[in-house]
């Protein structure tokens, strides 16, 4: 009996390596990531050195930011397509308080991330109290904030905001250019409350199974009310820099950045349907973004190449979600019978078993 | 009260002599959906290391009276008391008032692992006053506690770190009980936990709710199952139309199953018992 126990433990094991791969679907995007990165070493000299890599870097920043509340959006169930709109309202906004009311340039950066938090507040009431489809409500919000965007600039388009505003999109600090350095920050808190809070799990939860998390007591409401209104604050935050950088405060800013991070995100293995994924994964598809479009541009493929790719790219990740959800099903097996209880559980005196009273 | 996995509580008998002490009580309750009145004025009272069989028909008002023991749904009028004090309706009042519930589909996160989902809601944190304002959750520490719980009751299960979606019937439903024994709870509500289960798997989860009982825990299984109740229940309350219509002290009356049926449809009452 024994030794089929250590048979079937094995097995177990086996079992559960398989489901891990599975799982890190954004473990083998890194993989790929890797491979990627070693064949443009290997065509392009110019592709490992430390400018190209922050320029990768930099190209991935405003996705990036974006796409950390994007992801903890998608897995609790929800969605946000209104980013690359509110991008661009909040940088036509920020253009509208600087040079029609003059405001000083601190309360303009403030009015506007204000503004994308706004509209997130209103997608998150619309989508997690009144349960609204998030695809229908950011959708609207897609279309209508692109449109309130044109109404209160007239289309046009403001310029020379100073040195100092430039900073932000172009300045360096320590050698790295500061949207880098907002991304990394952005990224290094969405990671610890993903993994080291209970945030994390809730979400995952909620997107899974939301009864359960609600009878539980996890804030299935409150909690993506709260990542909606980070997300319109990180896509007012990504207009901003992009006003920077070009130094100009157009409506055009953010275009197609929704379906940038929703790629990014679906592509580190996060489940469109909510409830599996991880914040390394998407980390994973946001680089590999930024790796494939500029490795593509130094070894002289043009853009058309890279569009394949992402969309190769994202085929591959449909099936091994598939794939994944299958190995999901297979039942894992305790080592003997399923649930065998001990004789007397009174008796059972475990050493530093939970006692309570 | 001192109920521990690993504590010298006298099980079985000794605990079962002091049965008085009432656990909870539901005073009166009644509930309306819209035309429909689910429970008619329903009073109940559950007593330390008891295992009442609450039984009805289809549409009798049982799952409404679990909804409300367990605060997912607020009474029309009437209260819930826990040790003699109400509790608003909030499943984490329900909780906090030491009411666990196991619910007919087991309300696990298939996606998170068994220790993730045991402590959903309720994580704990790495010590000190920094780990805590940070909310810096303690996964060892959960992993073993759920481990050392599962040994103790003598459950035998994959891996705390096995995804709750990848456990049989049979395994969920012990996560779901251990998950209620962790928590230290007083009173466990089960609604229909062996509905889905194998024989093996049936027997193994009677096993544990006669476990609950010897740790002095106080149990409200609902069940359709009349050999079941006969098996493990004290006390049997039957409900028809929204109205308790029956509670027998199952130690002192020997009811068969066919007289639990005649109650259920009212072919019976307790009086002609």
């Amino acid at each position: 009996m024994a030794l089929s126990s250590k048979a079937t433990h094995q097995k177990t094991q086996f079992a559960i390596s398989l489901r891990r791969l599975g799982q890190a679907q954004g473990g083998g995007l890194f993989v790929a990531l890797v491979g990627l990165g070693c064949y443009f070493t290997v065509a392009s000299p110019a592709f490992l050195t430390r400018s190209n890599l922050t320029v990768v870097l930099l190209q991935v920043s405003i996705l990036g930011m974006v796409a950390v509340p994007g992801a903890m959006l998608l897995v609790s169930g929800g969605l946000d397509l209104s980013v690359g709109s509110v991008a661009g309202l909040s940088a036509a906004s920020f253009g509208e308080f600087s040079q029609i009311f003059h405001l000083p340039l601190g309360w303009s950066i403030i009015l506007a991330l204000a503004v994308g938090a706004t509209w997130g507040l209103c997608n998150g009431i619309l989508i997690a109290y009144l349960r609204c489809s998030p695809v229908i409500v950011t959708l609207g919000g897609y279309a209508g904030a692109a449109g309130v965007a044109q109404f209160i600039t007239s289309d046009n388009t403001r310029y020379n905001f100073g040195n100092a505003f430039a900073v932000l999109g172009n300045g360096e600090v320590g050698g790295l250019p500061v949207p880098v350095i907002i991304f990394l920050f952005v990224f290094v808190v969405g990671l610890y409350v993903w993994y080291r809070t209970p945030v994390g799990r809730h979400l995952i939860s909620i997107g899974s199974n939301r009864e359960a998390a609600k009878a539980v007591g996890v804030a299935v409401i409150r909690l993506p009310f709260i990542v909606y209104i980070l997300s319109g604050m990180a896509a007012a935050a990504g207009g901003l820099i992009l006003t920077s950088q070009l130094d100009a405060a157009s409506v055009q800013i953010g275009q197609g950045l929704e379906l940038q991070v929703l790629t990014a995100i679906l592509l580190g293995g996060v489940a469109f349907n909510g409830g599996r994924g991880s914040l390394w994964g998407t980390l994973a598809g946001i680089l590999f973004i930024g790796v494939l479009d500029n490795g593509l541009v130094l070894i002289n493929v043009g853009p058309y190449v890279a569009s394949m790719c992402v969309g190769g790219a994202l085929v591959v990740a449909a099936v091994l979600d598939v794939v994944y959800q299958h190995l999901e099903r297979v039942p894992v097996r305790a080592p003997e019978a399923l649930v065998k209880l001990k004789g007397d559980i009174s008796q059972g005196d475990v050493p530093g078993a939970v006692s309570v009273g | 009260m001192s109920v521990g996995i690993g504590s010298s509580d006298p099980g079985g008998p000794a605990a079962v002599a002091q049965p008085h002490e009432e656990m909870l009580a539901v005073h009166d309750v009644v509930k309306r959906y819209g035309p429909v009145t689910a429970l008619r004025g329903v009073s109940l009272s559950l007593r330390k290391s008891e295992v009442l069989a609450l039984i009805g028909d289809n549409g009798a008002g049982k799952s409404t009276l679990v909804s409300i023991i367990a605060g997912l749904s607020k009474p029309d009028s009437g209260e819930v008391l826990v040790a003699g004090k109400a509790f608003t309706s909030s499943p984490h009042a329900a909780r906090s008032a030491g009411i666990e519930t196991v619910f007919q589909n087991l309300m696990l996160v298939p996606t998170l692992d068994i220790a993730q989902n045991v402590f959903l809601g309720r994580e704990l944190y790495q010590g000190g006053p920094v780990g805590r304002l940070l909310r810096n959750v303690n996964n060892r520490r959960m992993r073993r506690e759920v481990e050392e719980a599962f040994a103790s009751l003598g459950l035998n299960l994959p891996p705390v770190t096995a995804k709750a979606g990848a456990l049989s019937g049979g395994q969920r439903q012990a996560v779901a009980i251990a998950r209620a024994v962790i928590w230290g709870s007083k009173i466990v509500v089960m609604d229909e936990p062996l509905a889905a289960l194998g024989v093996q798997q049936t027997e193994a989860v009677l096993g544990l709710v006669e476990g609950l009982r010897d740790h002095g825990i106080a149990t409200l299984l609902v069940t359709h199952n009349m050999q079941h109740v006969l098996r493990v229940a004290n006390r049997v309350a039957v409900l028809r139309l929204g109205q308790k219509v029956a509670d027998v002290d199952l130690v002192e009356h020997h009811l068969t199953g066919m007289q639990l049926v005649g109650l259920i449809t009212g072919e019976l009452t307790q009086d002609e018992l």
